[in-house]
């Protein structure tokens, strides 16, 4: 056991400590706030330094990894002119109008748009395509009967889906006719979903489908060619 | 120190800081996140059609999600993707990208774990295992991995002496004589769905998909004939299988372009175009089909107890144009595969069907009505 | 009849709840211990009990770890720091029926708890894995207890009050604040996401840092003094080192969620604040050392000081450890790896237990007026010192091969990875039988001073009450 002189105020430590007395000398002690050593004035120089240099090396570590203490890094916006926000838009609404017209209309007038001869009429280079946007956006509507000339092939619509029995939203319908409009070598206007609605509205009161030969009359103009 | 209410408040203060910070304020920075889309709009919000992630669990791999988190499985696996930055995650082939905190949004117990002695399984619904494969790891995954350390659970499967299709062939290291045979609990069913849900397959705007310089290292599958042991085919019928689906896919000339319809999946669109996994006409009379094959088929049709009445044009490109031989491996495709399992079509059957059928007009498509009526 | 000195009064108003509290957590230690056996025993065969689903690897570890924090843990600290508190405020410890019932409701909750576990109802939220419906019953009586031990410190003699005193009382109240804030967050009022991530990992490691720990560093300020009979060295720190720890510990547990799907910020602070955490380590740890190394002769000599030393420099070596871990170029390899075992292992076994072990082999023969026999403690160190070291370093040494392996992605998991740490699966297994036999002779010998003649005890307590 060594002997420690220099470690003064202690009781005589051969024996435990009572706890009355671990209280009272602590309490004392606490009281003096500070033991009379030689490193006394060095010690909390030391510490204060020490304590600096982890303030200063941790906000550093702060400032580096926090992301700014955002949720996520910020979504990138990328400065677009008007053109290239039309481009996109176009874009997005081409490749929506491209699924749905996979999903539900490639079964008759095929992918490649070319219809099946004498069956089902198709879609690319169709006058009826690059006529008024009225007209495609009416057939979807409210579907087409009758007999109908495309590109000078005669097709009975005896087989004909009634579209209009399949819940479809304007959006989607603007989004699939703009799609075939201008696919396959197409390249007619934008349809767009407030001119849908407003078809939409007009022929609310129709109960039938729209015969070919009634719809062609009405958009005479547009067929023009 | 000495008064006990200022201590207490005093060291509730303390506490009562990080409580701030990691309670408070991370709920109200991200405590309300939802599913968004894959890109914003320019203005910053979600395109009115786009279809938003993360998408729920469905039903039974809800049910599965409380499996793992009950079998305690959480205590060797993790379910998050690290940064780039943080770890070797997506190099390990992990994830195709970080996991962010939006991806969690709808996990009623997000366990995300904290301890990899097992791999991350954050992305394991990606990795492309069938469900026998899981259901055979579950079951006793040293079959597999002959050094895992996983726990067998052969408390979730009923052993089966004898075998039907749908059961799991457990193959044994040494000896093919011992090979068994189990079936799944429903409650492995749950675990198996669970497993398969677990995918983060798409982007968010706050994170894209790390470019990886190398392909990641597959698992190490010591013993590779295990895994396809419950499926394995004849090679013939294999490759009929193979080339079928080709056809199957393909939207270009020589191909039949049948996923528009009845979709990738073979499940239809519901109300529109028929299933044909699992489907009555799909695995009952060949010449059926071979006939819808040539001609297309129009008009009312019930599959499965379920009405259906759509156009569907005589498949190809152009229509109508499929050879012989195309027929019978997209029809032996369709027979095979999406759990279906029903005899091949070959080539020879579809002649003779061609044959009978001489003199019929070219795209005159048949009706349910026609094919179901017993030839006179 | 001889007037008995205060102390003596002391211990025998605090003998039957110490006798009982001390008794349950020597069950719950062994209990503990023979699920750390079957765990690691798992993780060498896995077809090991196997077939029964109650014992899977999950289900085993998660009871093992609960059982020893809750059950060994929270016994222990009810025992210790009643006592501690009684002695140091000179009052007697009241209210024994009570304490009683409530230590009896808190072992049949963890029971219940560890059954649910067991059975599968088990929520996955670290250390709050038991069912929902055994947590108020643990709530209720731990707030009784706590209740009364806040009654003996306001019977303090003296008013000031020193630094055992400010640790146990913190850990006391500290427990029922987080828990609630957890207990809300995760079950009641479900956060969505990786907010509740964030939640259970800040009460799994909160717990370790605000309820074991300090209770353990108060025992310590306590032992080191009476026993030494000296003053702790450099005294005026430990303030200083008790607001650190309140101030930091609570931030710095988050950095385990590095790289994780959660807000940057969240893992940042808590390296921060772990790098911080220094201080208050260097603090307790001048304070013990700078007292003890002034007597190393006696610190030997004493069991009790022996233990409560090797569990000072076990958290002082360790906690060093820990910040160098959290830092996240090294987090990037040791993050997910057993290293986590480590972590736990040597705060539960390396640092609080010892301590406990100290604490409990200076106040039993005070309390009991019964000595343990010097071998059976002599052999409880020597075998606890072996096993903790052989279970933290292969741990250690485990874990950073673990870590490395894993960072190599051209190396397959099973097959490799996983393959190379198995033999320190092994070293753990056997560290861990080790530490039951370890345990088991300080459980037995517990039992023997606290009940020589089993019948006889209650008969003889009552008539100490009468006389």
């Amino acid at each position: 056991m060594n002997d420690d002189s220099t470690h003064s105020g202690n009781l005589p430590n051969d024996k435990e400590f009572s706890d009355e007395e671990i209280v009272k000398s602590h309490v004392e002690l606490s009281k003096t706030k500070h033991e009379p050593t030689a490193n006394f004035l060095l010690a909390p120089l030391v510490f204060v330094f020490v304590f600096g240099c982890l303030i200063f090396v941790c906000s550093i570590q702060l400032s580096h990894s926090t992301n700014s203490f955002q949720l996520h890094p910020p979504v990138e916006i990328v400065e677009l002119t008007a053109e290239e926000k039309e481009t996109l838009r176009l874009d997005r609404k081409i490749s929506s109008g491209e699924k749905i017209f996979a999903a539900r209309c490639a079964s008759c007038h095929q992918a490649n748009g070319l219809g099946i001869e004498g069956q089902f009429p198709p879609l690319a280079g169709s006058e009826w395509v690059s006529a008024d946007p009225a007209v495609i956006a009416n057939v979807i509507l409210k579907g087409l009967k009758g007999e109908i000339m495309v590109k000078g092939q005669k097709y009975g619509t005896s087989a004909a889906v009634n579209m209009a029995a399949v819940p479809i939203t304007d959006r989607e319908i603007a989004n699939v006719s703009t799609y075939v409009r201008q696919a396959w070598g197409n390249s007619s206007s934008e349809v767009f979903e407030d001119e849908v609605s407003r078809l939409r509205d007009e022929s609310s009161d129709m109960q039938d489908q729209w015969v070919g030969s009634e719809l062609r009359k009405m958009f005479s103009d547009s067929f023009g060619q | 120190m000495n008064n006990l209410a200022k201590f207490t408040i005093g060291i509730f203060f303390t506490l009562g800081m990080a409580w701030l910070a990691f309670v408070v304020g991370a709920r109200s920075q991200f405590g309300d996140l939802v599913p968004t889309s894959e890109v914003l709009d320019d203005d910053g919000s979600v395109p009115e059609d786009a279809e938003l992630f993360p998408i729920a669990f469905s039903g039974i791999a809800k049910q599965g999600a409380e499996e793992y988190a009950a079998l305690g499985c959480v205590t060797c696996h993790t379910q998050q993707v690290r940064r780039v930055e943080a770890g070797f995650d997506v190099e390990r082939g992990w994830g195709k990208r970080p996991s962010a905190p939006r991806d969690y949004v709808l996990q009623k117990h997000v366990l995300l774990g904290n301890s990899r002695i097992g791999p991350d399984l954050a992305n394991v619904g990606l990795r492309e295992y069938s469900d026998e494969w899981l259901h055979q790891h579950l079951f006793e995954p040293q079959s597999i991995f002959p050094s895992s350390l996983c726990p067998p659970s052969p408390f979730l499967y009923q052993q089966i002496d004898e075998p039907v299709n749908t059961d799991i062939e457990i193959a044994s290291n040494n000896d093919p004589q011992d090979n068994r045979h189990v079936r799944p609990t429903v409650r492995a069913n749950r675990l198996v769905a669970y497993l398969q849900a677990l995918k983060q397959d798409y982007e968010l705007p706050e994170v894209s998909f790390v470019e990886t310089e190398d392909e990641p290292v597959e698992e190490d599958v010591v013993s590779t004939d295990v895994s396809v042991a419950s499926s394995s085919a004849p090679q013939w019928l294999q490759e009929q299988i193979d080339t079928g689906k080709e056809i199957y896919m393909k939207a270009a000339p020589g191909g039949g372009m049948c996923f528009t319809c009845h979709q990738q999946n073979g499940e239809g669109l519901a109300g529109q175009f028929p299933p044909l996994a699992g489907s009555d006409w799909v695995l009952g009379n060949k010449e059926r089909l071979i006939k819808i094959s040539m001609y297309g088929l129009m008009g009312e049709i019930e599959v499965n107890g379920v009405k259906y009445n759509n156009v569907m044009a005589p498949p190809g490109i152009p229509p109508g144009s499929l050879t012989d031989d195309q027929i019978a491996n997209v029809l032996t495709y369709i027979r095979n595969d999406w759990g279906n399992s029903a005899s091949a079509v070959s080539a020879e059957e579809v002649a003779t069907v061609r044959a009978s059928l001489k003199g019929r007009a070219p795209m005159q498509m048949f009706t349910a009505a026609e094919l179901t009526t017993p030839v006179q | 009849m001889a007037v008995d000195s205060p102390d003596k009064v002391i211990d025998r108003s605090a003998k039957l709840a110490f006798s009982f509290f001390l008794s349950s957590a020597g069950l719950w230690l062994l209990m503990a211990a023979l699920l750390a056996y079957l765990a690691a025993a798992k993780l060498t065969d896995p077809f090991f009990l196997s077939s029964f689903e109650f014992l899977t690897y999950g289900k085993v570890k998660v009871a093992q770890a609960n059982a020893f924090v809750y059950g060994w843990g929270g016994n222990a600290i009810f025992a210790v720091s009643l006592w501690i508190l009684a002695r140091l405020s000179q009052a007697e410890v009241r209210g024994s029926v009570f304490l009683i019932f409530a230590g009896v409701i808190w072992n049949l909750a963890i029971t219940f708890g560890l059954l649910g576990i067991m059975d599968g109802h088990m929520s996955g939220h670290e250390m709050l894995e038991m069912p929902t419906e055994v947590w108020p019953a643990m709530l209720i009586s731990y707030l009784i207890i706590t209740f009364l031990a806040l009654v003996i410190h306001r019977s303090r003699q003296v008013r000031e009050t020193i630094a055992p005193q400010w640790f146990i009382l913190a850990a006391l109240l500290w427990f029922p604040a987080l828990f609630l804030i957890a207990w809300n967050g995760l079950e009641i009022n479900p956060a969505r996401g990786t907010l509740q991530t964030v939640l259970s990992m800040w009460y799994g490691q909160s717990l370790v840092w605000l309820w074991l720990t300090p209770v353990a560093l108060g025992a310590a300020y306590y032992l080191i003094p009476a026993i030494l009979g000296r003053t702790i060295d450099k005294y005026y720190l430990a303030i200083f080192g008790f607001w650190c720890i309140a101030a930091l510990a609570p931030w710095s547990v988050v950095h385990h969620l590095e790289g994780g799907p959660v807000p940057m910020w969240i893992p940042a602070v808590g390296t921060v604040m772990s790098i911080a955490m220094v201080f208050p380590i260097a603090v307790a740890s001048t304070n013990f050392h700078a007292t003890a190394f002034m007597d190393i002769g006696k610190v030997w000599d004493s069991l009790p000081l022996r233990f409560v030393i090797f569990g000072t420099l076990s958290y002082t070596v360790s906690s060093y450890i820990g910040v160098v871990f959290s830092l996240p170029a090294v987090a990037k390899i040791t993050q997910f790896t057993i290293i986590n075992e480590f972590h736990f292992n040597q705060r539960v076994y390396g640092f609080f237990s010892m301590i406990i072990f100290g604490a409990v082999y200076f106040a039993l023969p005070r309390i009991t007026g019964r000595e343990i026999p010097k071998a059976a403690k002599s052999f409880h160190f020597w075998t606890s010192t072996l096993g903790v070291l052989m279970l933290l370093l292969a741990y250690l040494i485990g874990g950073l091969t673990h870590g490395v392996l894993a960072g190599q992605p051209s190396l397959p998991w099973a097959s490799s990875v996983i393959q190379s740490i198995q033999p320190y699966f092994l070293i753990t297994k056997f560290a861990f039988i080790i530490l039951a036999f370890s345990q088991f002779v300080f459980v037995v010998n517990v039992w023997r001073v606290i009940f020589p003649n089993p019948f006889a005890f209650f008969a003889e307590d009552k008539k100490e009450a009468s006389v």
